[in-house]
C-alpha cells in the first residue's frame, strides 16, 4: 500500500496528511476538535448521529466529516456560526429523548454526551414534550441495559459484527422508537462485555459493578490482562483495597487493543477479593495433617530448613500466569542452590520449540489487522487469545485479506476462512511435515485426512500473496512440528511479500516464561528426579507430587496442588504487584499494583526471595520490583537495557528482539516428525462438533456468582459451588437443562444455546 | 415487550426453541423465494418468508422465526432486526380480519375520519385493538398507494376503495 | 377514478385503457416486445444515447436523468450487474406506477430487458411494496407468459443475451423507496440507506453495479426505443422529455392518473378543467401539493392565474417540485395546520430512525403539532417548526429528513393565517 502524502486546508491552516485519510481524524490530529458519536476507528462508517458536521468548499450542504477521505486541496472549516448552530441541533435532538438523569447514570462523568454538552454550556431547552419512556433491564447477568439513554450510534452493534463476529444485538423496531436490543431479550454471545466498554451513554452497563460506585471515586490503574497471551492493556478500578471494575481504556491513547476486552479479562475479577484467598502462610506439620496458619517468619524458617535437607534434590515449578519477575526469581532461585536443570515452567504445552527455531520475526497485532493472508495452524484464538481473534475478523471483514485455517476441530473461525483444512485428529504433526517439505504431501496427505488438492489450494494461495503472509502456530502443535513450520516460514517470503509469525501460546506469561528459562525441563521430568519442590502456582496433574517428601506451594486458592502441600504461602495476583507479562508479540507491559497485597500474601519474586535469603542465598533485587527487573534485563539477553521506565507508554509498547535464524536448523524437528508420522494410524477420524463459543470458559471463569477463582492455573481450582446458566438455556445444578422458567440468580457466561456442554468442570 | 423494571435479566419475554413446522407444499414455497437469489444471498428471501410465516401462523411468532432463522442460516436476532422494522408484520397475534384504514392526507381529506368512526363504534374497539372473539383488528395506518380512490382501507391483501358507509357496512356483514 | 390522456396520444396508459392489455396476446398485438428486437440490433452505447437523447428524468421523484444513470455503470466490471425495478410506490398522493403493474405489465418487462441488454446485467428484481402484494400476482403471470415465450430465461429471441426477472416484495416501509434502503431490504435487512458514494450504479444490490429505475421511467425505455430518443423527447420539453403521468386526488370531481405530456400548460387548467374542477361547487381551491407530499405546498395565489407549466421546471419556478407528480388538491374546508400535522405524522412513522435529526426531530415535531391541535399552541411555535426543520433540512442521512421539513415550512409561510388561528386567535380564546 502506498502513501500519497498530500495538504489540505483546515480552518485557514495547511497541514499535511494522507490521501485517504479520514477527515475527522486528521483534523483531530491537529487539535480541531470535532464532536461525534457515531464514528469509530475502523468500524464501517455509518454517518448517522450528524455530530461532525463540516463544511467543505466545493460541496453542497454540510458535511459528514467522519465519511470523507481527504484529497488534495481540501479546504475545510470546522467552526463557524453555521457548524455550531448544527452540532448543536443535534445535541439537541439527542437530548430531546434522553432522560436526564446524570445524578444516577453509572457513566455519569464517563459519558460522551454529557462531555459535549458540557463542553458546549449555554443549552437552551426547547423541548418541553413528554419523553418516550422505556423500561430497564438484563440483557444477560452481565449487561445491563437502560434503552431510554440510548443514542442509536449502534457502535456496540458494529464492535458486535465486525470484531466479535457474533451478531448477537442489533436495532429492533423503527424511527424513534428504534431501539438496541436481541430477539427475546437475551444476550446469546460469549459475553465479551465491549458492546458495554463502546457505548457512549449509559445505556449499556456493566451489570456486575453497576450502582457500585462513581467512576470518579475509583482509582484507575493501567495493567495487564492476567488471562491471554495477547496481552491486553487494561484499567484496573479499584478503591479502598477493593477491585471493582475492569475497563479497556480511552481508543486514542491507549495500549495495542484499542478498547477491546474480551469476558475474562473484563469480568473474571471477582476471585481477587474473593474470600476464599489464603489468608496467612499455612503449614501442615506432619504428612495427612492439617494445614495449619503459621506467621512469615516461622513459615519461611520451616521451608528453609525442610529445603536444606534436601539440597541436591530440589525441584523448582514456575507458572506462566506470574509476573517476569516472580518466573525470574524462581529461576535465580534454583541456580543458587544448584538446582539449575531442575526448574520446569508448568505451561499446558510450551512453544519454547517455537522461539528457538523462528526463522522470522513476531508480528504485531496492528500487522495483523493489515495482513493479506493468515494461515492458523491449531490453537483456537476466539478462545485463548481473543484479540489475535478479533484482528484476524477484521482484516478479513473490513480488509478483505485472505484467511486460511488449518486445525483438527471445526473451529468457530472457521467461517470466516477462505479455506479450512480439516486434519484428521491429531494430525498436526503429518502436516507440518508436508508445511515444510511440501514434496512429503503425498506422503502425509492421507495420515492427515486430507486431499493433496487442498494442499496445492493453500499453496497457491501462499503463492498470490503480496504484501504480509502471517503463520499463526497454536499451542497444541508437538513442539517438532512447531520447530519445523517456524523454521520453514522464512522459505515462503518473496520481494513483495513479508512474512511474518505469531505464536499463540496458553497463559497471559507463557512468552515471557520462555524468554527466561528457554531451557527449562518438563514438569515430570523435574518431579520424577527431585524430592522436594518449590512450586509457583498449580500443576495440571498434581499426582505427580504423592511421592515428594517436601511440598512448598505459592498460591491464592487452596486447590488440588496444595493438598500436597506441607507448606502453602499467600501469593498476590496481579492486581496486587507490579511486574511486566511478556505477550505472543514480544511486548513486555507492565502490570502494576492497584490495590494492597490481600491479607498477608505477598508477590511470588518476593517470597522466593525471602526464601532464598533463608538459605543463604541473597538474590541481590533490593526487595523491589524494578529491582528484580533490573537483574532480570541483565540476565535476559532479549530484555537488556529495558527499564520500566522505558514501558511508560502502552501505546508505544517495549518490543523485544528474539532471536532469528534465516535458515535454522530443523533437521532434527524434521526427523522427529517423519518418526512420528511413520508409526501413524490411518483414518484416525475427523471431529465434526463445532465448538461452541466460549466452551472453555466455564472451566475457569465464573462471572457473577461468589464462586473461588483460580489462580495459577486452570486446574485444581475450587469447584464452582454455583451453576452455569447460558443466556438462552438454564441449567440445573447437575448440568441438565430446566424445563421451567424458574429464575437462578448465579451465572456463568459463555454459554449460548449453542453451547450444549455439561456444566460441571 | 419486556415486563417494567425486571429487576433481573430473566423477566424478558418468554422464549422457546420451540420450532415451527409447516407442510411440504408450504416449505416448497419457501424454496421457491429463496431460488430467486444467488446461492450466498438467501437472506434476501427474508422478507417474503415472513409474509409465508405470517400467512400460516397468523403473526410473526417465536416458533416460526425459529424456523425462518433455521432456514437462511442466520440467527434470530436477524430475523427480528428485520421484522420489526416493517410495519406489515404482526409481532403480535391480530384478529382474523386485519383492517387496516388508510389515514393519510388523501384519505383523510375525503372522508377516513367518519369511516374510522364508525367501524370503530360497530365493533365496538378502538384502533390498534382486537376485538373479544379475536374476529377484528382494526389498524390506522400509513398512505396505501390508492389516493385517486379515497378513502380506503385494506383488508388481509384486499384494497377496498372509494368507500362510503354504506360499503363499509356491506362489508363487514359480508365478513360476518 | 379517471384514466386518461390529455394532450397526447396515450402513450403511458396505451395498454393500461385497452381490455386484458395485461396480457402477452395484446402487448404484442400492440406493438410489444419490438422494441427489444430492435434493441438487440444495438450496440449498448446506442441504446443509452438513445435514452440520453430522450431527456428522460427519473419518474420516481428525483428527476435525475436515466441516460446519465446508466452511464454511470462500469460495464466491463467483472461483477454482476442488475437491474432493479423500485415499484415500491408509498409517496402520499402517488399511485401512478400501480396502474402500470397492473395494466401493463409487459411494458415493464420489456423495459428492464432492454435495460438488461444495454448494461450487461443478467438478474432483475421488481420491488413491490408490501400493500401492493395483490399486484404481484399479475406481474408474476405475465413473467410467466415471457418465459414461455422465449422472451426471458435463457438466450432470448435468440439473441444470445439470457436475463431472469423476479418480483420481490417489501412489508411496508416508506423509505424503502429510497434507493439505497431499497437494496438494503431486497438484501433482507433493515431499509435502511446506505452512504452515497458509492452509488449503486457502482456499488449496489450484492455491492455490484445496479441500476434502480422507477416502474414509470422503465416502461417508458420501449416507447424510446421504438420512436427514437428525439422524438420521444419532442412529445415534451427540451429538458423535461417525453409524457408523464400523474396521479390526482383530493377535492376534485374526477381524480385519476393522467397522462400529460411534458410541458402541459397549464396547472389551473388541469386542475379546474380537465379534473372536473372542484368536488364542491361552492367550495374555492385553497393548496395543492403538486408532487407527492414531500414537496413544497402551494396555496391558490401560486396556481391561479399563473400559467403554471407542468413539468420540471415549470414547478420550480412556481416554487414547488414535480417529484412523483402525485397532486392533492384541497380546498377551503382544510385546515393546513391540520394536514400538515397530517403529513408530519406520516414521516415521523416513516423515518427509518438512522440518522439523528430525522429520528429525534419528526417525533419532536409531531409532539408539537399534538399539543398545538389539543389547544397548547404558543405564538412561538411557528418559530419553533421552523426552526427544527432548519434543523433537520440539509443534514440528515437520506432526503426524507428534507421531505419532512419542507411541507412545514411552506405551509407555516404559505398559510399563517391557519397557524396563526391554533398559536395565537385559538389558543387566547380558550385559554382566557
Ligand atoms: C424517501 C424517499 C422515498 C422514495 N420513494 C420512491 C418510490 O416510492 N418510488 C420510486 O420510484 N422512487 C422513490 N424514491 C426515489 C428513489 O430514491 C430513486 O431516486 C428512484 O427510484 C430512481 O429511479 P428513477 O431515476 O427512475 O426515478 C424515493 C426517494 C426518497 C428519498
Ligand atoms: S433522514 Fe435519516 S432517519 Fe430519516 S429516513 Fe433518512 S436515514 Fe432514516
Ligand atoms: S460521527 Fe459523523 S455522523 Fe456520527
Amino acid at each position: 500500500m502506498s502513501i500519497e502524502p498530500i495538504k489540505i486546508t483546515i480552518n485557514g491552516k495547511e497541514v499535511e496528511t494522507e490521501k485517504g485519510a479520514v477527515l475527522i481524524d486528521v483534523c483531530r490530529e491537529n487539535d480541531n476538535n470535532i464532536p461525534s458519536f457515531c464514528y469509530y476507528q475502523d468500524l464501517t462508517p455509518q454517518a448517522s448521529c450528524r455530530m461532525c458536521l463540516v463544511r467543505i468548499d466545493k460541496m453542497p450542504k454540510l458535511q459528514t466529516s467522519c465519511t470523507i477521505k481527504c484529497t488534495d486541496g481540501m479546504v475545510v472549516t470546522t467552526q463557524s456560526s453555521e457548524i455550531e448552530k448544527a452540532q448543536r441541533a443535534m445535541g439537541e435532538f439527542l437530548l430531546a429523548n434522553h432522560p436526564l438523569d446524570c445524578p444516577v447514570c453509572d457513566r455519569g462523568g464517563e459519558c460522551e454526551l454529557q462531555e459535549v454538552i458540557f463542553d458546549w454550556g449555554d443549552v437552551e431547552e426547547r423541548f418541553t414534550e413528554y419523553k418516550n419512556v422505556q423500561p430497564e433491564k438484563y440483557l444477560s447477568p452481565i449487561v445491563a441495559n437502560d434503552p431510554q439513554r440510548c443514542i442509536l450510534c449502534k457502535r456496540c452493534t458494529r464492535v458486535c459484527d465486525e470484531w466479535m463476529g457474533e451478531d448477537a444485538i442489533e436495532a429492533g423496531n423503527r424511527g424513534v422508537n428504534t431501539v438496541i436490543g436481541t430477539y427475546g431479550g437475551w444476550l446469546n454471545c460469549s459475553q465479551c462485555g465491549n458492546c458495554i466498554e463502546v457505548c457512549p451513554t449509559g445505556t449499556l452497563l456493566d451489570g456486575v459493578y453497576r450502582h457500585e460506585t462513581r467512576p470518579w471515586e475509583l482509582d484507575q490503574t493501567i495493567s495487564t490482562d492476567t488471562y491471554s497471551s495477547d496481552g491486553m492493556q487494561l484499567s484496573i478500578g479499584s478503591r479502598m483495597g477493593e477491585v471493582h471494575r475492569i475497563v479497556a481504556r480511552d481508543r486514542y491513547v491507549n495500549g495495542l487493543n484499542g478498547e477491546f476486552l474480551d469476558v475474562k479479562a473484563r469480568f473474571a475479577h471477582e476471585f481477587i477479593n474473593h474470600p476464599d484467598r489464603i489468608k496467612t502462610p499455612l503449614i501442615r506439620y506432619s504428612k495427612g495433617g492439617k494445614l495449619i496458619p503459621a506467621t512469615w517468619d516461622n513459615a519461611i524458617k520451616f521451608a528453609a530448613e525442610r529445603l536444606n535437607e534436601y539440597r541436591g534434590s530440589i525441584g523448582v515449578v514456575a507458572s506462566p500466569r506470574i509476573t517476569n519477575e516472580s518466573i525470574f526469581a524462581l529461576g535465580r532461585f534454583a541456580q543458587e542452590i544448584g538446582a539449575d536443570s531442575q526448574v520446569a515452567v508448568s505451561d499446558r504445552q510450551s512453544m519454547a520449540a517455537f522461539y528457538a527455531n523462528m526463522s522470522v520475526p513476531l508480528c504485531s497485532h496492528k500487522d495483523i489487522r493489515h495482513a493479506s493472508t493468515i494461515i492458523l495452524i491449531g490453537g483456537e484464538p476466539e478462545e485463548e487469545q481473543t484479540y489475535t481473534a478479533k484482528q484476524i475478523r477484521q482484516a478479513v471483514r473490513n480488509g478483505g485479506a485472505k484467511f486460511i485455517v488449518v486445525n483438527e476441530t471445526p473451529i468457530r473461525l472457521k467461517t470466516q476462512a477462505s479455506q479450512f483444512v480439516h486434519l484428521n485428529q491429531g494430525s498436526y504433526d503429518p502436516f507440518a511435515l508436508a508445511f515444510a517439505q511440501p514434496d512429503a504431501v503425498r506422503a502425509t496427505a492421507d495420515t492427515m485426512g486430507v486431499e493433496a488438492s487442498e494442499f496445492e489450494e493453500l499453496f497457491d494461495a501462499i503463492n498470490a500473496t503480496e504484501g504480509d503472509l502471517i503463520v499463526m502456530v497454536g499451542n497444541d502443535l508437538s513442539p517438532a512440528a512447531q520447530a519445523a513450520i517456524a523454521g520453514c516460514a522464512a522459505m515462503l517470503g518473496t520481494e513483495s511479500r513479508r512474512v511474518l509469525l505469531h505464536p499463540l501460546p496458553h497463559y497471559n506469561n507463557s512468552a515471557g516464561a520462555i524468554d527466561i528459562l528457554p531451557n527449562a525441563a518438563s514438569v515430570a521430568d523435574v518431579t520424577s528426579a527431585s524430592k522436594a519442590f518449590l512450586i509457583a502456582g498449580s500443576l495440571h496433574e498434581p499426582s505427580v507430587l504423592s511421592g515428594a517428601d517436601f511440598v512448598a506451594v505459592q498460591e491464592l486458592f487452596l486447590t488440588e496442588t496444595t493438598e500436597y502441600a506441607d507448606i502453602v504461602f499467600p501469593a498476590a495476583s496481579f492486581a496486587e504487584v507490579d511486574g511486566t507479562f511478556t505477550n505472543n508479540a514480544g511486548n513486555v507491559q507492565r502490570v502494576r499494583k492497584s490495590i494492597e497485597p490481600i491479607h498477608q500474601s505477598k508477590p511470588d519474586w518476593m517470597i522466593t526471595a525471602l526464601l532464598a535469603r533463608e538459605l543463604g542465598h541473597d538474590l541481590g533485587f533490593e526487595f523491589s520490583a524494578s529491582g528484580v527487573f533490573r537483574a532480570l534485563a541483565e540476565f535476559v539477553p532479549q530484555y537488556e537495557g529495558l527499564r520500566y521506565p522505558d514501558m511508560k507508554d502502552e501505546s508505544r509498547p517495549a518490543v523485544i528482539k528474539h532471536q532469528i535464524a534465516v535458515q535454522p536448523d530443523i533437521s532434527a524437528a524434521i526427523a522427529a516428525l517423519e518418526d512420528s508420522v511413520s508409526g501413524m494410524a490411518l483414518g484416525r477420524g475427523k471431529n465434526d462438533v463445532m465448538p461452541p463459543i466460549g466452551h472453555k470458559l466455564h472451566r475457569i471463569t465464573t462471572m457473577t456468582g461468589k464462586t473461588a477463582q483460580f489462580h495459577l492455573l486452570a486446574n485444581g481450582n475450587p469447584k464452582p459451588d454455583n451453576l452455569l446458566v447460558g443466556p438462552l438455556d438454564q441449567f440445573n445444578l447437575d448440568g441438565s437443562r430446566k424445563e421451567t422458567a424458574e429464575t437462578t440468580e448465579a451465572a456463568v457466561v459463555g454459554v449460548g444455546d449453542r453451547a450444549h456442554i455439561g456444566v460441571n468442570n | 415487550m419486556a415486563a417494567a423494571t425486571p429487576t433481573s435479566y430473566t423477566d424478558q419475554i418468554e422464549y422457546t426453541n420451540e420450532m415451527a413446522e409447516f407442510s411440504p407444499e408450504v416449505v416448497e414455497e419457501m424454496r421457491s423465494h429463496v431460488a430467486k437469489y444467488p446461492p450466498e444471498r438467501s437472506r434476501s428471501a427474508l422478507i417474503p418468508l415472513l409474509f409465508v410465516i405470517q400467512r400460516e401462523r397468523g403473526w410473526i411468532d417465536n416458533p416460526g422465526v425459529n424456523y425462518l432463522a433455521k432456514f437462511l442460516n442466520i440467527e434470530v436476532t436477524d430475523v427480528w432486526e428485520t421484522a420489526t422494522f416493517y410495519s406489515m408484520f404482526n409481532l403480535k397475534p391480530v384478529g382474523r380480519h386485519h383492517i387496516q384504514i388508510c389515514k393519510t392526507l388523501s384519505c383523510k381529506i375525503m372522508g377516513e375520519p367518519e369511516i374510522t368512526g364508525h367501524i370503530c363504534s360497530k365493533l365496538g374497539i378502538k384502533p390498534g385493538e382486537t376485538t373479544a372473539d379475536g374476529k377484528y383488528t382494526v389498524s390506522l395506518v400509513e398512505c396505501l398507494g390508492s389516493c385517486g380512490t379515497a378513502p380506503m382501507m385494506q383488508i388481509g391483501f384486499d384494497f377496498h376503495e372509494d368507500l362510503t358507509i354504506e360499503k363499509v357496512d356491506g362489508m363487514l356483514d359480508e365478513l360476518a | 377514478m379517471e384514466i386518461k390522456a390529455i394532450g397526447c396520444e396515450p402513450l403511458q396508459l396505451k395498454r393500461v385503457l385497452i381490455e386484458n392489455g395485461h396480457t402477452l396476446e395484446v402487448y404484442r398485438e400492440t406493438g410489444g416486445y419490438k422494441s427489444l428486437e430492435t434493441a438487440f440490433g444495438m450496440s449498448a452505447d446506442a441504446i443509452i444515447q438513445e435514452v440520453k437523447d430522450s431527456a428522460l428524468r427519473g419518474r420516481g421523484g428525483a428527476g435525475f436523468p436515466t441516460g446519465m444513470k446508466w452511464s454511470f455503470v462500469p460495464r466491463d466490471s467483472p461483477k454482476e450487474k442488475y437491474i432493479v425495478c423500485n415499484a415500491d410506490e408509498s409517496e402520499p398522493g402517488s399511485f401512478k406506477d400501480r396502474y402500470l403493474l397492473e395494466g401493463d405489465p409487459h411494458a415493464l418487462i420489456e423495459g428492464m430487458l432492454i435495460a438488461g441488454f444495454a448494461l450487461g446485467a443478467a438478474t432483475g428484481y421488481i420491488y413491490y411494496r408490501g400493500e401492493y402484494n395483490y399486484l404481484i400476482d399479475i406481474m408474476d403471470e405475465a413473467l410467466r407468459e415471457a418465459r414461455e415465450a422465449g422472451l426471458l430465461g435463457e438466450n432470448i429471441l435468440g439473441s444470445g443475451f439470457s436475463m431472469e426477472i423476479h418480483t420481490h416484495t417489501g412489508a411496508g416501509a416508506y423509505i424503502c423507496g429510497e434507493e439505497t434502503a431499497l437494496l438494503s431490504s431486497l438484501e433482507g435487512f433493515r431499509g435502511h440507506p446506505r452512504m452515497k458514494p458509492p452509488f449503486p450504479a457502482v456499488e449496489g444490490l450484492y455491492a455490484s453495479p445496479t441500476v434502480v429505475n422507477n416502474v414509470e421511467t422503465l416502461t417508458s425505455v420501449p416507447q424510446i426505443i421504438e420512436m427514437g430518443g428525439i422524438t420521444w423527447r419532442d412529445l415534451g420539453t427540451e429538458k423535461s422529455g417525453g409524457t408523464k403521468l400523474w396521479s390526482i386526488s383530493g377535492h376534485v370531481k374526477k381524480p385519476g392518473v393522467y397522462e400529460l405530456p411534458m410541458g402541459y400548460a397549464d396547472m389551473e387548467k388541469f386542475i379546474m378543467e380537465d379534473c372536473g374542477g372542484m368536488l364542491r361547487d361552492d367550495k374555492k381551491l385553497k393548496a395543492v401539493i403538486p408532487g407527492g407530499s414531500s414537496v413544497y405546498i402551494m396555496n391558490a395565489g401560486q396556481i391561479v392565474g399563473k400559467g403554471v407549466t407542468l413539468d420540471y421546471e415549470g414547478l420550480v419556478e412556481a416554487g414547488s417540485m414535480l417529484g412523483t407528480g402525485g397532486m392533492i388538491v384541497m380546498d377551503e374546508t382544510v385546515d393546513i395546520m391540520e394536514s400538515t400535522k397530517n403529513l408530519t405524522e406520516f414521516y415521523k412513522h416513516e423515518s427509518c430512525g438512522w440518522c439523528t435529526p430525522c429520528r429525534e426531530g419528526t417525533d419532536w415535531l409531531v409532539k408539537i403539532f399534538d399539543r398545538i391541535s389539543a389547544g397548547g399552541g404558543r405564538p412561538e411555535d411557528a418559530q419553533l417548526l421552523l426552526d427544527i426543520c432548519d434543523n433537520i433540512e440539509g443534514k440528515s442521512f437520506c432526503p426524507l429528513g428534507d421531505a419532512a421539513a419542507w411541507p412545514i415550512q411552506s405551509a407555516v409561510k404559505r398559510f399563517p393565517e391557519d397557524f396563526r388561528h391554533w398559536l395565537i386567535t385559538k389558543t387566547n380564546g380558550d385559554l382566557n
